[in-house]
């Protein structure tokens, strides 16, 4: 009898146990939650409850970590300093992953019927995704009475709106830049390139070859994702892949296709870059900043620890054109979202959070702390930035750049759009096609998926 | 405990054994049960949680299911699902099999090697992936390095070349999980009886025979349970895709479930993906069945 007493006394400390642990994981998303029930039984605008305005409004934001700097610490001090200003919200820092784990962790919340956090830093491209499943909502209302919408670089605006309204505020955002050598550059009697023709004399000027080994690439361009890098280029040949509207792409643009010529002659021709999709984000700025390769094509969010490491002059510039003095360069990065699926107090709390971080010297900040674009030009008229730029003339470089930026690549069905392009500009840049007929391929099929939002 | 036995044995309704595989059976239904139910369901509707008029659930039918099998990708995706499994299944469990022997034995630094054969098991796949990420690495890689050094002069852009994209991919997956499957091994032969061995000695069996007629035959439940988990595990490992290719170039590293979270969170279509994972579920069924009766009628006649 002792042993099935024991046995029904296991049982019930094992229900005890997972009763416990549904417990935690509820009362760990308890303050968001009260904070729902209490706000939609306030809306009716009956009595108030008995202590009014006691119970500060709080807000969750979620964010990823996309780049090597310290940025939980740095946000988490950004949120010190507004809950010190403003007693009246807290703001609780949600550590999600990266991008996407961001934007599932999201997505799956407001799918399965519970509230998402209020704020949000998700990729600016994501735009038309949230916007469509009505998981963000516009800010146009907001943002009508504040001062700083037109101080925002354009290009970071670029992935803003939809529908003719603003959907999300700029926050940690990066462009693309040539980063090259300036020692090699020097040695060889080079000067930077101002067009893509020197830019590939260039290159295959600095390719060292040792019988057929070859010692040090004139140019590493990663490929493995290749949409964003290659950007640039096409719009130095004359077209990016989108336009102004959400549902046309312009893959199959002789000036496209140019791009994608240029891309494989590199290697082809000029003999000044590994052959075929290189699958080389990380190993190739490791690669330039220890003097291995002569220039690369990455974001500027690397600009920080490439200094650190390289023992050289390091210069990034936008991309040179086909035209001598024409530059090209995309954006990147993460906006401010505010989720729809939370009560009106949260919302109203969340913006002037977003207010807060937007704020120009906060975001130059952002800027000497991270590697990111301050997103804000009078960013760069505070006196810490014109510091650090006098100490870091590279991160001046990087904000010249801007004046060549387009929009990234955003577009209705993106998931799909972008899959397919990224199939055929890598059968392209692998041989296994023409660039005229993989580019004409990805056009006819990603007509086909946009079809449905036109 | 017999008079436990007993008193138990005489009860009308016992609630003991379904107290007890209460919180099991809870936990499949909640989370296997149900999902596979509702993705089965769903699999007959439209719906695109990314385009506004179809958000909400449409009915057509099999339509979900025609659009599959005439999709090329898809067909492309099935045909690496294919080559993935053969190409890593037996291969790790041969691997397995062999490190277990290998380590079986009494000899000096047996220790050492267990804990090199078991160390990939206890990296996480993405660190794993990343350390790999290096090796791959074209010109200066470990791994080109190597091959070089015995004489290889073959392409060496492993992930970026759409013809050895998978294969690196599968060699991170043998790397990963052959020491895993070792330890079931390596249990297995600890327990196999010595005398069945003593016996076929005198009788003059060699080594070679004892190891192929005797030891391999008896460890056939192992064999039956590492299978079935390295076949699982084939569907379900695809974090190092996304560190390694992305599914690249072209699709040519893209399996089942990395194109199942492609088509589900990228493309947002939520009808095509519980299709897709509506296949997922039958190929696993399928196998895991057959692979249980195979074995299990093997057994039998052995008897």
């Amino acid at each position: 009898m002792k042993s099935k007493w024991s046995i029904f006394l296991s049982i019930l400390l094992l229900i005890l146990l997972v009763a416990c642990g549904g417990n935690n994981t509820e009362t760990t998303n308890a303050p968001a939650e009260n904070a729902t029930t209490a706000e939609t039984s306030d809306t009716p605008a009956e009595e108030p409850v008995e202590e009014p305005a006691a119970e500060p409004v709080a807000i969750e934001m979620f964010y990823p970590v996309a780049v090597d700097a310290p940025i939980a610490a740095i946000l988490q001090g950004y949120v010190d300093d507004f809950e010190a200003a403003n007693p009246d919200v807290t703001v609780e820092l949600v550590f999600s992953g990266g991008y996407t784990d961001v934007k599932t962790a999201i997505q799956t919340t407001v799918e399965g019927g519970g509230t998402p956090p209020a704020l949000g830093v998700m990729l600016a491209t994501d735009i038309y995704d949230l916007a469509n499943a009505g998981i963000i909502m516009p800010l146009d209302d907001y943002a009508a009475n504040a001062d700083f919408m037109d101080d925002f670089f354009p290009a970071f605006l670029a992935n803003s709106y939809f529908d003719g309204q603003l959907w999300s505020i700029p926050f940690q955002r990066s462009n693309v830049l040539l980063y090259y050598n300036n020692d090699m550059f020097a040695a060889a009697g080079l000067e930077a390139p101002t067009s893509w023709q020197e830019l590939a004399d260039d290159a295959a000027a600095l390719t060292i070859r040792d019988g057929d080994t070859v010692t040090q690439w004139g140019m590493q361009w990663s490929s493995d994702w290749p949409y964003w890098l290659f950007q640039p280029l096409a719009m130095g040949m004359g077209q990016n892949i989108i336009g102004d509207s959400d549902t046309e792409v312009f893959f199959d643009n002789p000036a496209v296709i140019e791009a994608v010529q240029d891309y494989i002659d590199l290697s082809a021709v000029y003999e000044a870059m590994p052959a075929g999709v290189q699958a080389s984000w990380g190993s190739s700025s490791a690669d330039f900043a220890s003097g291995q390769t002569a220039m690369i094509m990455h974001s500027s969010g690397s600009l920080a620890g490439i200094l650190e490491q390289a023992n050289f002059e390091v210069g990034v510039m936008a991309l040179p054109g086909k035209e001598s003095g024409t530059y090209a360069t995309v954006v990147g990065g993460g906006n401010l979202y505010i989720m729809d699926g939370v009560p009106q107090e949260q919302k109203d709390a969340a913006w002037r959070f977003i207010e807060f971080l937007s704020n120009a010297d906060l975001a130059a900040d952002f800027s000497i702390q991270t590697g990111y674009i301050a997103t804000r030009e009078s960013a760069y008229e505070t006196d810490a930035m014109k510091e650090y730029i006098a100490s870091v003339p590279q991160a001046g470089q990087a904000r010249e750049a801007m004046q060549y930026a387009g929009a990234e690549f955003s577009i209705q069905n993106l998931g799909e759009v972008r899959g397919i392009f990224h199939d055929y500009l890598q059968k392209a840049f692998n041989g296994e096609m023409s660039a005229a007929d993989a580019m004409a391929a990805a056009q006819t099929e990603s007509d086909a998926a946009l079809e449905a939002f036109r | 405990m017999s008079n436990l036995y007993r008193a138990v044995g005489k009860r009308r309704f016992d609630s003991l054994p379904y107290l007890l595989i209460f919180p099991t059976f809870l936990f499949v239904a909640v989370f296997t049960a149900w999902p596979t139910l509702l993705a089965f369901y769903q699999s007959f509707f439209q719906q695109r949680l990314n385009i506004v008029r179809f958000r909400e659930p449409t009915f057509i039918g099999l339509e979900n299911y025609t659009k599959l099998f005439a999709d090329d990708r898809f067909l492309q995706v099935l045909r690496n699902t294919f080559y993935y499994i053969v190409g890593t299944v037996p291969l790790s469990i041969l691997l397995a099999f062999l490190f277990a022997l290998l380590v079986n034995r009494k000899i000096r630094g047996v220790g050492w090697a267990r804990l090199g054969f078991f160390y990939p098991t206890i990296l996480p796949l993405v660190s794993a992936a990343t350390i790999w990420m290096f090796f791959f690495t074209p010109d200066y890689g470990l791994l080109n390095t190597a091959l070089r050094a015995i004489g290889y002069t073959g392409a060496d852009n492993w992930l970026g070349n759409p013809n050895l994209a998978l294969i690196s991919i599968m060699i991170v997956n043998v790397w990963k999980n052959a020491g895993f499957y070792m330890i079931f091994y390596l249990a297995g032969l600890q327990s196999l009886p010595t005398d069945v061995f003593e016996a076929a000695a005198i009788d003059g069996a060699t080594g070679w025979q004892m190891l192929w007629r005797i030891a391999f035959p008896l460890l056939r439940r192992t064999t039956l349970f590492v299978t079935t988990i390295a076949f699982i595990g084939a569907f379900r490992e695809v974090d190092h895709i996304f560190v390694l290719t992305q599914g690249g170039p072209s699709r040519a590293s893209t399996v089942l479930l990395y194109h199942l979270w492609q088509v589900r969170f990228e493309n947002q279509d939520v009808g095509q993906a519980s299709a897709i994972t509506m296949v997922l579920i039958v190929l696993l069924l399928f196998f895991t069945v057959t692979n249980f009766l195979l074995s299990e009628r093997g057994g039998e006649a052995d008897v």
